[in-house]
Parts: structure tokens; C-alpha cells; sequence
């Protein structure tokens, strides 16, 4: 990967004017696709401005790969329209369902790790990758309820379903503290079951700590243990582009910009340290 | 092919039900931690569903939220999200049916306004992102020859929506931040009025029609030619005043960014 695209934000309307006052500051956006899932307006205007000056990725809340339902045929077509005009440089969602029975509940739902569940996404993966005529990258989730019917861990299946579909893993280093915090299992365990090759992208957040489990909230600037587990992450997988997700509580650029120097820093140190 | 059947479509279904409220036989089916009981941890999604969608509620409807206050909203919106599935992908569309929810439930429909609020908001919200379309500019008209406007006929922008409306919504929107949350009054106007919403570039526009224009507008839409324009005028002006009277109206729209194309 260049070092054009190594460090990146989310694109939120907040910031659309200071990001294009202010160029150079941020090597890369990762737009939410269905934020744009829709026929004109001022959203459109600013994507389609800002992307002339910087790459993007685009990453959907809403495939719901994991679900019983049949796939949303209607959603993949608005997708793949958004991606033949963004044309970025990696489609990404989420490794879970998002609903089911025609109604969509908005939040990403964990999925049991069992074999059944394997074959099940494994194959979807495949026919939207054929649909979309790309790679899919999956992002691991947050989640609070561990399935009693689960047969594998989280890193054994997500290594698993990225090799029998041939896909890319997006890691949230934040997601995988949560769920390590929620579940009782050792986050390093999960990044060193990941394949080096498949992981195309770091995501980083902040999350709320409720004492007994944490919820990924996105909402407060990024914790010292995400940073400590994030320059793990840097050390198994040097060179992955990173960016920081703010989804509520939008501070302003300056501080986003300050948090992704911290990122920077400690990529930089991680990496002199190796040299 | 994987199918309904079987143990990964029984366990989704019943998550959903669970979040739904729906049935409790979920709770078997995950674990407690060492730290936190399985009810605990199964609330974070429960909460969660309703909150994601009133987030997306208050964020479409200010002006309902500024008039009924954070807490009648919140029972509101309670009500709305028990009735109305979310059946979209994106949560931008959920807030479609709230005006007719307000205007068919107890005890919303006893405040006829917070209807026609939701109502304003919904297509000022559809205006926002509907298709970009340039309009037509009114040297373009002025360059045609006479004989079209035998013909001439009108395409409106996209996003153009007609409310008619019995309370002062609009005048009361504009005012919606000014106010305490729930404090905002709408007050019933002196008559039915017609109000159009349109976005001729990034920012939408509204304003009230006479009674004539909007008489004029309805033909437009229609497709009517520009003498059945006049003819739509004629009963408020007079047969002698409608081409004078079409004519400025026509222009006061073009002006403000209203018409798409023409043909003829």
C-alpha cells in the first residue's frame, strides 16, 4: 500500500467545508455508503468534490451478510451504482446480520461461530462479490452476547471465512478490545489468528466503558489500551491503512486530525522500532 | 443454498423477537460473563433498537420534536417504532408514514398541527436529496417563438411538493431552535393555504401560493399547455387578465427555480 492512503478519516458533513479549506491533512475518507444511497443533493455534491482530491473507501452498515433473509437485490444495485461513481478503493461492511423477515433493525447483530453459520455467509460473500464485481472487505463487530451455540472462536471463523470466500478482513482494533472486554477472550489471540494478507484496512474509536461490559459507541475520542492494542496491530500488520470512525459527538476536524497525528506516531514508532 | 431451517434461522429469529419485545425464550440461547448477567448485556441491543430510530426521528422531525418536548416525543416515537417495522436498508427513510401516523392515532390526531409539521418536514427532508436538476432560466422562454406558447408545456424540478396546509407550520419551523422544546405554538392560519417545496440547487425553498397560482401550478403539473394555464387562472382573474396574470406567474416560478423543462 502507497503512503498516499495510509492514514484516513471517516467523511462526515460536519467537516465537508474544512476539509476542502484545508487539503493535505488527511491522506484518505472512508465515506458510509448509505449516506449516499440516495438520488442527489448536497451529500452528493460534497462526495463527489472531495473525491477529486482524495481516495476513498466506502463502508455500508447494511448488507446484513449474515442473514437468513434472501439479499437485499434492490440494496446491491444502489450499491453498486454508488461504487461505479466513487470507484474506491476497497467496499467494506460489517461481519454480522442486520435484520431479518424484511425488517431491518438497524444495529449489527452478532453472528453464532458455528459451522453453519460459516457455510452460510461464505456463500453469500461469494454471490455478492460476484454481483459487485469485487472483493468484499468484513469488519469485525462489536458485540455483548456471547451464543451458547457457538463451536468456534471469532478469529477462527472471520480466518476462515476470509480464506473460504476469498475476501478481505477490515480490523476494528477498538471492536476487538470491546468484544475481548465483553467476552473474556485475549485480543491478541484474535490479531495473531488473523491472515496477514487478507487485512486490507485498521478501523479505530472510541467506545463507552459501562464497568461490567463496554458498548462501541463511537462517541469519545479513542482510549490508551485501544492506542497500546492498535501498535500490536501495527507490528503484525505494518503498512495497513488506518482511520478513525466518529459517528456521534462530532468534535471538531482538529481534534479528529490530532487523534489521526497519534495514530501516525505511534505507526512511526512502531516501525522505527522493527527497522 | 442455505434455507430458513435449521439452527442459525431458529437463533435469528428469535434475537429479533427478543428486541422486538416479542418473546423472552431468546435468553437461553447466550451466556452470562463473569462480570455481567445475559439480560444485562441482551438490554444494550433491546435499548438500542428503539434509540437508533428515535435518533433518526429527532433528526427528521425538529419541529414535531420542538413543539411536543424531548419526553412526549420520546413516547411518541415509541409508538410510531412498536407500529411501523423499519422495512429499508437505510434508516433515512423510516420517518416516511409519521405525518399519517399522527393524524390517525390517539391522541396525536387531536393536535392536528404535529400531522401537518411531520408532513412540512418529510418533504422539505425529500427535497434535500431528491435529483439534481438544473431549471430553466426565463431567458430561455423569452427566446421562443411566438407560436410555442400555443403548446408550451412544463416539467417541475424533482423535488417540488405541495402541501396544503391549515396551520402556520412553516412560520412556526422557522422558529423551531428559537424556542424551548415544547414550547413551540403553530398557530391554525386564517384559511387552507397552498405551500410549495423545491430545491433549485443545494438549498431548499418554501413559500405560499395564491390562491390563483397554485390553481396555475396544479394544471402545470399536470402537463397542461400554457393557454390551459390561462384557463386555470381565468375563474380568479377574469378571462381578460389570465394570459397577464399566467404570464407573471409562470415567470415567478421559472425565476425562482421551480421548472425543469418545457416542450411544445
Amino acid at each position: 500500500m502507497s503512503a498516499a492512503v495510509d492514514f484516513g478519516l471517516g467523511l462526515r458533513p460536519e467537516h465537508y467545508e474544512e476539509i476542502a479549506a484545508t487539503p493535505g491533512r488527511v491522506s484518505w475518507f472512508e465515506a458510509l455508503s448509505e449516506n449516499y444511497m440516495v438520488p442527489g443533493g448536497s451529500p452528493l455534491r460534497w462526495l463527489d468534490r472531495l473525491r477529486r482530491d482524495y481516495p476513498m473507501a466506502l463502508h455500508g452498515v447494511s448488507l446484513s451478510i449474515g442473514s437468513i433473509d434472501p439479499l437485499d437485490r434492490r440494496y446491491l444495485d444502489e450499491l453498486k451504482a454508488l461504487v461505479e461513481r466513487v470507484e474506491p478503493m476497497w467496499l467494506s461492511d460489517h461481519l454480522c446480520f442486520t435484520g431479518l423477515r424484511g425488517q431491518n433493525m438497524h444495529d449489527l447483530l452478532p453472528l453464532p461461530y458455528t459451522e453453519e453459520a460459516l457455510n452460510h455467509v461464505a456463500e453469500r460473500v461469494m454471490q455478492v462479490q460476484d454481483h459487485l464485481g469485487r472483493r468484499l472487505v468484513l469488519e469485525n463487530v462489536s458485540s455483548y452476547v456471547t451464543y451458547a451455540a457457538s463451536e468456534l472462536t471469532e478469529w477462527e471463523f472471520i480466518a476462515e471465512l476470509a480464506k473460504r470466500a476469498d475476501c478481505e478482513i477490515l480490523l476494528d482494533v477498538n471492536n476487538i478490545y470491546v468484544s475481548a472486554f465483553n467476552h473474556e477472550f485475549d485480543a491478541m489471540a484474535f490479531l495473531r489468528a488473523m491472515p496477514r494478507e487478507r487485512v486490507r484496512q485498521f478501523h479505530l474509536a472510541g467506545h463507552t466503558h459501562k464497568g461490567s461490559h463496554i458498548i462501541d459507541t463511537h462517541d469519545e475520542p479513542i482510549v490508551p489500551d485501544v492506542w497500546s492494542l492498535y501498535a500490536e496491530a501495527v507490528k503484525l500488520f505494518p503498512g495497513v491503512p488506518t482511520m478513525i470512525e466518529r459517528d456521534a459527538n462530532i468534535p471538531p476536524y482538529a481534534e479528529l486530525l490530532a487523534e489521526l497525528d497519534e495514530a501516525r506516531r505511534i505507526a512511526a514508532s512502531v516501525t522505527r522500532r522493527a527497522a | 443454498m442455505s434455507s430458513n431451517a435449521g439452527s442459525l434461522g431458529d437463533l435469528q429469529r428469535a434475537f429479533q423477537d427478543y428486541l422486538l419485545a416479542a418473546s423472552d425464550g431468546f435468553q437461553g440461547a447466550v451466556r452470562d460473563t463473569s462480570k455481567a448477567d445475559r439480560l444485562t448485556l441482551l438490554d444494550v441491543y433491546r435499548d438500542g433498537y428503539a434509540l437508533r430510530l428515535i435518533e433518526a426521528l429527532t433528526t427528521d422531525y425538529p419541529g414535531v420534536m420542538a413543539m411536543a418536548g424531548p419526553a412526549d416525543f420520546d413516547h411518541m416515537a415509541r409508538a410510531y417504532i412498536a407500529s411501523h417495522p423499519s422495512r429499508r436498508p437505510s434508516v433515512r427513510w423510516y420517518g416516511r408514514d409519521l405525518a399519517d401516523f399522527l393524524s390517525s392515532t390517539e391522541p396525536y390526531r387531536r393536535t392536528p398541527a404535529a400531522a401537518e409539521m411531520a408532513r412540512f418536514e418529510w418533504a422539505l427532508g425529500e427535497a434535500f436529496d431528491s435529483p439534481d436538476v438544473t431549471p430553466i432560466t426565463a431567458d430561455a422562454l423569452m427566446a421562443l417563438p411566438q407560436e410555442a406558447w400555443e403548446t408550451l408545456a412544463f416539467a417541475t424540478l424533482p423535488s417540488l411538493r405541495r402541501l396544503i396546509l391549515a396551520f402556520e407550520v412553516p412560520q412556526a419551523w422557522q422558529r423551531r431552535e428559537e424556542v424551548q422544546p415544547g414550547d413551540l405554538l403553530v398557530e391554525r392560519a386564517p384559511g387552507p393555504l397552498t405551500w410549495a417545496i423545491w430545491r433549485p440547487d443545494l438549498v431548499s425553498n418554501f413559500r405560499s401560493l395564491d390562491t390563483d397560482e397554485a390553481a396555475m401550478l396544479d394544471a402545470l403539473v399536470e402537463g397542461r399547455s400554457f393557454p390551459e394555464l390561462c384557463e386555470a387562472v381565468a375563474p380568479f382573474t377574469g378571462e381578460a387578465q389570465a394570459p397577464a396574470r399566467a404570464a407573471g406567474l409562470l415567470r415567478a416560478m421559472v425565476e425562482g427555480g421551480m421548472i425543469a423543462e418545457y416542450r411544445y
